[in-house]
């Protein structure tokens, strides 16, 4: 069964729709990269699965639709690390932390995720006390990533983890990706308008056209199409 | 020196007013961003619920706790229904939908109880041999009260900021709301909570300040006090607790001393030194004495 199950969303902002007519399937333990141009609607999909904008249509975790509240979303457990990171700058490293596990209640373990996280992002452990805002882009992003972890999401979502980012941090942070989605078998989606390295990890790659699927398979059948390789993996 | 230390006393009561204010301010600025000037009539209206109700037989006490509601109620309402609704749009939107309120409100207090003074009636024994001397000057109940209100409110808050879960999520919902709501915190209820917090603070400040007020409770009571605590929220950068409480004791010590020593400026200009120290905090020091400047790398 899909851990995650998208089929028929639209959404928009207003009036028109921006994204139309999305279905994607997230199976259960595996990676599923999402390719699109800049101004595709990879973000708004994202946005509308957390519920953040209205959005008609379905979206299934373990085969139960879930509701369209963000906290609705996030007990359903899904999480987003959103595009910019929505770094909590005003509040400190541990507190950004804290706030991600805002729906749990069982103190004792949360108390061992933040000790988990910081010791997978030494550079966290590091800057617990520090406010967030004074963070590196890449110290940024990885505190982004714990904060989604905190929720203990079923499936994680990722959008553009690696923008603006050195290559170095980026191999770093989808090496890390790859070793959460092994030891806990977390399902992710994972947005990408380069995504060279995510599509190690996947097993389904889609790719998304001026707010449609147009296309959807392999890692493999992604590569061997020269026009796609050139447009979406830069090589 | 006994005159100046009544002066100093009296500053730092009526101090403690503008900062119990403020705080009401820098709560709302926090959870919202937004500058409420209407927090001196939503004061208005719950102060005045507090005299309608001592009229029906309520103790002092339990009136002034049930204007602290109605000021809760009221103001969390009107961040859902009025304020939010605009707020996406613009900032001038939010600003004067704050202003329709603060005329909306005062004409309703009017309408309601009538232009006319009432007598509040203080939370404690405060009749002229109700006093204690310090340095030789007359320390009487309800100026005590003030002090001690602001200091409960003052520590309140930080309990509540730095060591509770709900403090946190308001933090985070002031810092970055979207980031707030994808981790599942109810950012509606946290920004209704914020304002309500708000009106039932100044409803407090509005409930003590009237027993002090020269005038008593009266349909302008609350403006000049709502001006000493602009200025003292402005002293203390908007969104610092320690600031507002700061900032309220130093706008309330100085007027006092101008209003005291300042032979030409003299008690009816009270007012004009509040508006005059706005406009130099403006000027000099925009970010005030304790306000968090933006440290973030993008
Ligand atoms: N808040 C918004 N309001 C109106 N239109 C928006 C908003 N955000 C994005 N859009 C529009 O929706 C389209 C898709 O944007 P987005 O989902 O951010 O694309 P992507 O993430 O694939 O780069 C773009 O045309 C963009 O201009
Ligand atoms: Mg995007």
């Amino acid at each position: 069964m899909s851990a995650l199950e998208i089929s028929g969303l639209s959404a928009g902002y207003g009036a028109a729709d921006v994204v139309r007519d999305i279905s994607i399937s997230v199976p259960a333990g595996e990676v599923v990269v999402v390719l699109g141009a800049n101004g595709a609607g990879k973000t708004t999909t994202m946005r509308a699965i957390c519920g953040l904008i209205d959005r008609r249509g379905s979206i299934r975790v373990d085969g139960v639709e879930i509701g369209s509240k963000p906290a609705d979303v996030v007990n359903a457990g899904v999480s987003l690390v959103p595009q910019g990171r929505g770094t909590l700058g005003t509040l400190t490293v541990l507190d950004n932390l804290r706030v991600g596990a805002a729906l749990r209640r069982d103190r004792a373990a949360i108390e061992e995720d933040i000790e988990r996280w910081t010791s997978v992002f030494p550079v966290l452990a590091e800057r617990v006390d520090q406010r967030a805002g004074t963070l590196s882009g890449g110290e940024q992003q990885m505190l982004a990533v714990a904060r989604a972890l905190m929720a203990r999401p079923r499936v994680l979502l990722c959008d553009e983890p690696s923008l603006g980012l050195a290559p170095r941090i980026v191999q770093h942070l989808f090496a890390t990706l790859r070793d959460i989605n092994s030891e806990d078998a977390t399902s992710m989606l994972i947005v990408e308008q380069n995504a060279e390295l995510a599509m190690d990890l996947a097993s389904s790659v889609y790719l998304l056209e001026v707010g449609r699927v147009v296309r959807s398979g392999t890692p493999a059948s992604f590569r061997e199409d020269t026009e796609l390789r050139r447009a979406y993996l830069g090589y | 020196m006994e005159l100046f230390v009544e002066r100093l006393l009296a500053g730092v009561t009526n101090g403690s007013i503008f900062a119990l204010l403020a705080l009401a301010l820098v709560m709302v600025y926090r959870s919202t961003g937004t500058l409420n000037f209407a927090q001196g009539e939503f004061a208005l209206f719950s102060a005045f619920f507090a005299w309608w109700l001592v009229g029906t037989g309520l103790p002092v006490w339990a009136a002034v706790i049930a204007g602290m509601v109605a000021g809760f109620v009221l103001c969390a309402a009107a961040e859902r229904a009025l304020i939010r609704p605009v707020q996406r749009k613009s900032e001038l939107a939010t600003l004067i939908v704050a202003l329709g309120l603060f005329s909306g409100l005062n004409a309703a207090v009017a309408l309601i109880w009538g232009t006319d003074t009432k007598v509040m009636p203080s939370i404690v024994p405060n009749g002229l041999e109700d006093y204690f001397e310090l340095f030789g000057a007359r320390v009487y109940g309800d100026t005590v009260i003030t002090w001690v209100a602001l200091a409960a409110v003052t520590i309140l808050m930080t309990l509540l900021f730095t060591k509770t879960e709900l403090g946190l999520h308001m933090r985070a919902v002031a810092d970055n709301a979207e980031s707030a709501a994808l981790t599942g915190v109810n950012t509606s209820r946290i920004l209704m909570l914020g304002w309500g917090l708000a009106g039932a603070i100044g409803a407090l400040a509005g409930s003590l300040a009237t027993p002090l007020a020269p005038e008593q409770l009266s349909v302008t009571t609350m403006f000049p006090i709502f001006i000493g605590a602009c200025a003292a929220a402005l002293l203390g950068g908007l969104d610092s607790l320690a600031g507002a409480v700061i900032g309220g004791l130093i706008i309330g010590v100085v007027e006092a001393m101008v209003t005291g020593y300042v032979p030409l400026v003299g008690g009816a200009m009270q007012q004009t030194t509040a508006m005059v120290l706005i406009v130099l905090i403006l000027v000099v020091r925009p970010n005030g004495l304790f306000g968090s400047k933006e440290l973030e790398r993008v």
